[in-house]
């Protein structure tokens, strides 16, 4: 509620957010647009508690009535595993590389919930085919597959500890349109079945709009506009927003010659 | 052969990588394409479809297994030094990734004048500068302390994305080939940038546009060709091929991009390993008309104004 971050650099202080105010209901898919720099992934590290040292963050932000400014730092990885899951552009490059897709996961749920042999190996099975891989692929090592297969190991490995709370930022920026529909698809599947809420953050109007229940959009660190997707696109509010909208519609229509 | 018009010019190229989990995997196969001077074409594929390889191969950076490229009159097969030197500073070439491609050392400024320093000599130095100056305001970066600050530490991958596009543009190159340079901007600067790139068009340039997002396509080629796994399975102008795709593989791109306010088509379902390229059509396994026919290759033919390589499709 109400939250304000500032970035601390050695000339000056940066405002990130301001007084941004949001709600992720379990069940809902709330899309975060803005172009870069408008906050947007700020927001979304906030919420993960992951902000560089030396930030300053004021406000509160609560999940399951829990105030997360107050959690020390051994609550907050617990949090961070089982409460929120969290998948970034980069998460596909952060699988460890000597190490196979399958120990990858299994060691998440070994250490987090303490899951041991025949139990562990269905689980992470599991985990793997509802990301939308062949459990085959628990056999390979990340430089074996894909970047869409990585980031999909990425999100099998984030939904482990079965969090309510996903957070992703812009998850599918770096993978092709048939990849990226693929995952959004299977994310969407997946917030439904197990009923969580979802942050998704991205730079792609029309994908936001396509994707989310709630679309939210965000300037200069102020969230501008929030509603039903269809309503914003058809009479959007705030100038920005067309903007934004008019943008796009000037590369889908096909751009005029100068 | 030497038809002066004539930009690029490739017949039947066909490249073979080795690798040792697959064996041998076929980048690209028989691939053709004319290209006259300011003329634009934009590649449109998946991750793996052959798009870039194609782009490394007219540079001469990839040598093909099989067939033919003529790049400005001059063919590609063996190129003495000094020919490879002179047609690659009619090239403009933009990398993929803008994180790899600039100096770490140089700032801004430096990176983009480059060059033109290495080509026109020190004597040049100041037009060079004042030219890069110019190219640098274009594409967006007005601030003078940012020309000064180094490439490598001060840059965000958008910021880095324009200063590649300004340096392969300060030679004002006869060909442009351009491997995604927008993928990290906002939809804004997105569209000035083909608007930059249409006015080196108008200029007579020749530009190759390398991109996975057919709407982008459109906006900054009259013509698109469509490749799946190497294989070029739709060519043509690029309003038709968007309007009315013909090739199953294309009305699946089509499908998977994101459109305001229409639900996304989850694509091709249900697939959880890769499967192996069989022989003939490679878009069989995935295909939702492909029938026994499509066991043999399908070739480009000509149907409904342009080019198509699947047997279900007929006039």
């Amino acid at each position: 509620m109400d939250l304000n971050v500032t970035y601390r650099t050695d000339s000056r202080n940066v405002p990130a957010v301001r007084k941004a105010s949001l709600k992720i209901p379990k069940g809902r898919i709330i899309a975060l647009v803005g172009e870069s720099g408008s906050g947007k992934s700020t927001l979304l590290m906030a919420i993960a508690r992951l902000l560089p040292p030396g930030t300053e963050m004021e406000g509160s932000i609560k999940v399951d009535q829990r105030e997360l400014s107050r959690m020390g730092e051994k609550e907050l990885s617990e949090y961070r595993w089982k409460k929120i899951a969290l998948i970034l552009q980069g998460s596909m490059n952060c699988l460890t590389p000597v190490l196979r897709i399958g120990q990858q996961i299994e060691e998440v749920l070994e250490f987090h919930l303490e899951l041991k042999g025949a139990s562990l190996r269905k689980r992470s099975g599991e985990l793997l085919l509802e990301s939308g891989l062949d459990p085959s692929y628990a056999m390979r090592f990340p430089h074996e597959i894909s970047g869409g297969q990585k980031q999909r190991a990425a999100i099998a490995m984030a939904l482990a500890c079965d969090p309510p709370f996903l957070l992703a930022d812009e998850p599918t920026t770096a993978l092709d349109v048939i990849t990226q529909s693929e995952i959004i698809s299977m994310l969407e599947g997946t917030v439904r079945s197990r009923n969580m809420g979802m942050l998704l953050v991205t730079h792609d109007i029309a994908l936001a709009s396509s994707v989310g229940d709630e679309l939210v959009v965000m300037k200069e660190g102020r969230i501008v506009e929030k509603g039903e997707p269809r309503d914003i696109i058809s009479s959007p509010s705030h100038p920005h927003t067309s903007e934004l909208i008019g943008a796009l519609q000037k590369v889908e229509g096909g751009m005029p010659d100068e | 052969m030497n038809d002066p018009s004539m930009a690029i010019r490739i017949k039947d190229l066909g490249i073979t990588f080795s690798s040792r989990r697959t064996g041998y995997v076929d980048a690209l196969r028989g691939v053709s394409l004319e290209l006259e001077k300011g003329a634009t074409i934009a590649l449109v594929g998946e991750s793996g479809s052959g798009k870039t390889t194609l782009l490394r191969a007219i540079l001469g950076l990839v040598r093909p297994n099989m067939g033919k490229i003529i790049l400005l009159g001059k063919d590609m097969e063996a190129p003495s030094p000094q020919e490879l030197v002179s047609l690659r500073r009619k090239c403009g070439y933009i990398p993929q990734d803008p994180y790899g491609c600039l100096p770490p050392t140089l700032n801004v400024l430096q990176a983009v004048t480059e060059p033109f320093f290495i080509v026109n000599g020190r004597k040049e130095l100041h037009q060079g500068k004042e030219k890069a100056k110019i190219l640098l305001k274009e594409v967006g970066l007005n601030d003078r302390t940012l020309w000064n600050s180094r490439v490598r530490t001060s840059l965000s991958g958008g910021q880095r994305q324009r200063v590649s596009i300004a340096r392969a543009l300060v030679l004002d190159p006869m060909i442009l080939m351009a491997d995604e340079p927008t993928s990290m901007q906002d939809a804004s600067t997105r569209g000035e940038i083909i608007g930059i790139l249409k006015r080196h068009v108008h200029r007579g340039m020749a530009l190759v546009f390398v991109t996975h997002d057919l709407f982008l396509a459109r906006a900054s080629a009259e013509r698109i060709m469509v490749l799946y796994k190497g294989l070029p399975c739709e060519e043509g102008p690029s309003g038709r091929i968007i309007d009315d795709p013909l090739h199953p593989y294309t009305r699946s791109l089509l499908a998977a991009s994101p459109r305001l306010g229409k639900k996304i088509s989850s694509g091709i379902t249900g697939k959880t390993t890769d499967p192996p390229v069989p022989e003939g059509c490679p878009f069989q396994p995935l295909c939702p008309i492909a029938t026994e026919e499509c066991r043999k290759a399908p070739y480009l033919r000509q149907v409904k104004g342009r080019k198509v390589a699947c047997w279900k499709i007929r006039e």
